[in-house]
């Protein structure tokens, strides 16, 4: 069910994916500052900074950044996208130590008014669980992250070699 | 527009952009890429402790010389597909790197990013062999010829990419070679890392070298060091870079009295001033002669050879001093706008007869195309592959 909303969303923003200009070093998430903050939506609340994926050839990568909620309402994020139709989960890491490891968040990751939520290597990230391209360091990525109020919005991740991010898949966790 | 835990200098952002204000930048140029909120606050001129990153030229070139480089070369590992849009990309995250480490910001990706706290005067400057040009498309510097005496190892030869680090403070700067060069390792073969020194008495930029001679006295100042490196080059507002690596023989050069060593020199060893002169900032006159009727200055004396015939032949040296797995020497490293006019000519005639050449042995030697400087926005080597 919630398969073909996706492509559906897919499609209709797949045109927009191909810009790579990281160039920037501040490069943001283009949501363009609310004129009235009662028709804002969730994904025009977001702002995303230090955004970047972890390069791989192929099978599972992750992607971090810092999510600020700029509304006076929580921001839910629902669901992650990619123009090649990779899953991509929302993951959050439990334990601690060298015992962590990491399962699907259960629900909506909850951006609080004003907050930010960082994903980072050994915390809450988005997860690729199947690449069907490789995530060439140097080059950026796409991911299209949509809300609980249906909106979304496209964030450019910068890909970069990293050796970390190695955290246990807990199998056990309800896959 | 921070890492969690690290506060990004504000004060910077805004002198980096009055920076590029202040050199005549913006015209023309995307100036809607800077955020409402910057625009609105006063400008500040810049921050002690922090190079600009954006502006007119790159830092690390013509501004003064910190103590401590690092300079590394890189050949690129090409994928399959467009080179150029591989080189682009590679550019675009090199400016990222060096942005966000010049702003005393760990790069995407690092782990130790409290090591780039406090930058101390990071500067990281980049440039391209011709073999990238050639990529590109665009721009033509050449390579360097060979010279009389050269004992090349390869390991010190011309690369794809050369990255000049420079801080005050070596831990920051190794951080950032580190930084750099683990975004880079996928996507190249590093060839060579020289790390150099000095030590300028404050307010001075010369200093002095492992023979003991003061370095770095007749370089040219102000207007004349920009013209000598900016004008007329191969790109607007960037220059070249001529690399090499001399080793000095110490045991040797310690056989040597000081007469012997300031005439193969043609200062003096203790104040730096010229055998024709008296004081450091007197001219290097090469007819001034002794008292016996003798030249002052031998016609092979390193001075002499070294002197720009005209003011075309003017280059800016900003080397530093090596010490390494137990050799030592000098990491001669000279911006100029063309090295066939300048450097090229110079060091064919002191590789000629320069009597400094019994204790030196040139074991390194490469050219680059140092890129135009960028305001925000932009990467290094827009201007060129667009």
């Amino acid at each position: 069910m919630k398969t073909s909303t996706t492509t559906a969303l897919v499609l209709s923003l797949g045109l927009l994916l191909t810009g790579c200009a990281q160039g920037a070093p501040e490069a943001t998430s283009s949501v363009k500052p609310s004129q009235g903050a009662q028709h804002q939506t969730q994904a025009q609340a977001l702002t995303a900074t230090d955004t970047w994926a972890k390069a791989a050839e192929s099978g599972m990568s992750a992607a971090f950044g810092t999510l600020h909620n700029n509304s006076e309402t929580p921001l839910e994020l629902h669901k992650v996208s990619n123009a090649a139709g990779d899953e991509i989960q929302l993951h959050e890491m439990t334990g601690s130590g060298q015992d962590m490891s990491m399962k699907q968040l259960e629900g909506d990751l909850v951006i609080a008014p004003g907050a930010d939520v960082v994903l980072a290597p050994g915390g809450n990230h988005l997860m690729f669980m199947d690449l069907k391209k490789p995530l060439v360091a140097a080059q950026s990525t796409t991911l299209d992250l949509e809300f609980s109020d249906g909106s979304s919005t496209e964030v450019d991740f910068a890909i970069r070699n990293f050796d970390g991010a190695k955290e246990n898949y807990d199998e056990h966790a309800g896959h | 527009m921070s890492m969690p835990g690290i506060n990004v200098p504000r004060r910077l952002l805004l002198g980096s952009t009055a920076a590029a204000a202040a050199g005549g930048l913006l015209t023309g140029f995307g100036t809607g890429s800077l955020r409402a909120a910057d625009a609105q606050e006063p400008q500040a001129v810049s921050t002690p402790g922090y190079r600009p990153f954006f502006g007119r030229y790159q830092s690390g070139i013509i501004d003064a010389q910190q103590e401590h480089a690092v300079f590394a070369g890189w050949d690129l590992s090409w994928r399959e597909g467009s080179r150029k849009d591989q080189l682009r990309s590679l550019l675009q995250m090199i400016t990222d790197d060096a942005s966000r480490l010049m702003s005393g910001r760990g790069v995407l990706a690092d782990t130790e990013a409290e090591m780039a706290q406090i930058p101390s005067e990071l500067t990281i400057t980049v440039g391209v062999g011709q073999s990238l040009l050639e990529v590109i498309g665009q721009g033509k510097i050449g390579t360097m010829p060979a010279f009389a005496g050269d004992q090349l190892d390869e390991r010190y030869g011309q690369t794809d990419l050369l990255i000049q680090f420079c801080s005050q403070d070596p831990t920051v700067l190794q951080h950032a070679v580190r930084a750099v060069s683990k975004n880079l390792r996928t996507l190249t073969r590093r060839r060579f890392v020289q790390a150099g020194f000095i030590r300028a008495k404050p307010g001075q930029e010369s200093f002095r070298n492992l023979f003991g001679q003061l370095d770095g006295i007749n370089n040219p100042k102000d207007q004349a060091r920009a013209q000598a490196v900016f004008d007329d080059s191969w790109i607007g507002n960037g220059t070249t870079l001529a690399l090499r690596r001399f080793d000095m023989d110490l045991d040797r050069w310690d056989e040597v009295d000081v007469s012997g060593r300031d005439f193969a020199l043609g200062r003096r060893q203790a104040d730096g001033s010229p055998l024709s002169g008296q004081s450091v900032d007197d001219p290097v006159d090469l007819a001034a002669v002794n008292g016996l009727g003798l030249p002052s200055i031998a016609a092979n004396a390193h001075v002499a050879l070294a002197k720009p015939a005209h003011a075309a032949q003017s280059i800016h040296r900003r080397g530093y001093n090596f010490v390494d797995a137990g050799r030592s020497g000098l990491l001669f490293a000279s911006y100029q706008a063309d090295p066939q006019a300048s450097f090229i000519p110079v060091q064919h005639r002191l590789a000629a007869a320069d009597a400094l050449n019994t204790w030196l042995t040139a074991t390194g030697s490469a050219l680059y195309a140092i890129l135009p400087g960028i305001e925000e926005g932009m990467y290094l080597g827009e201007q060129l592959i667009g």
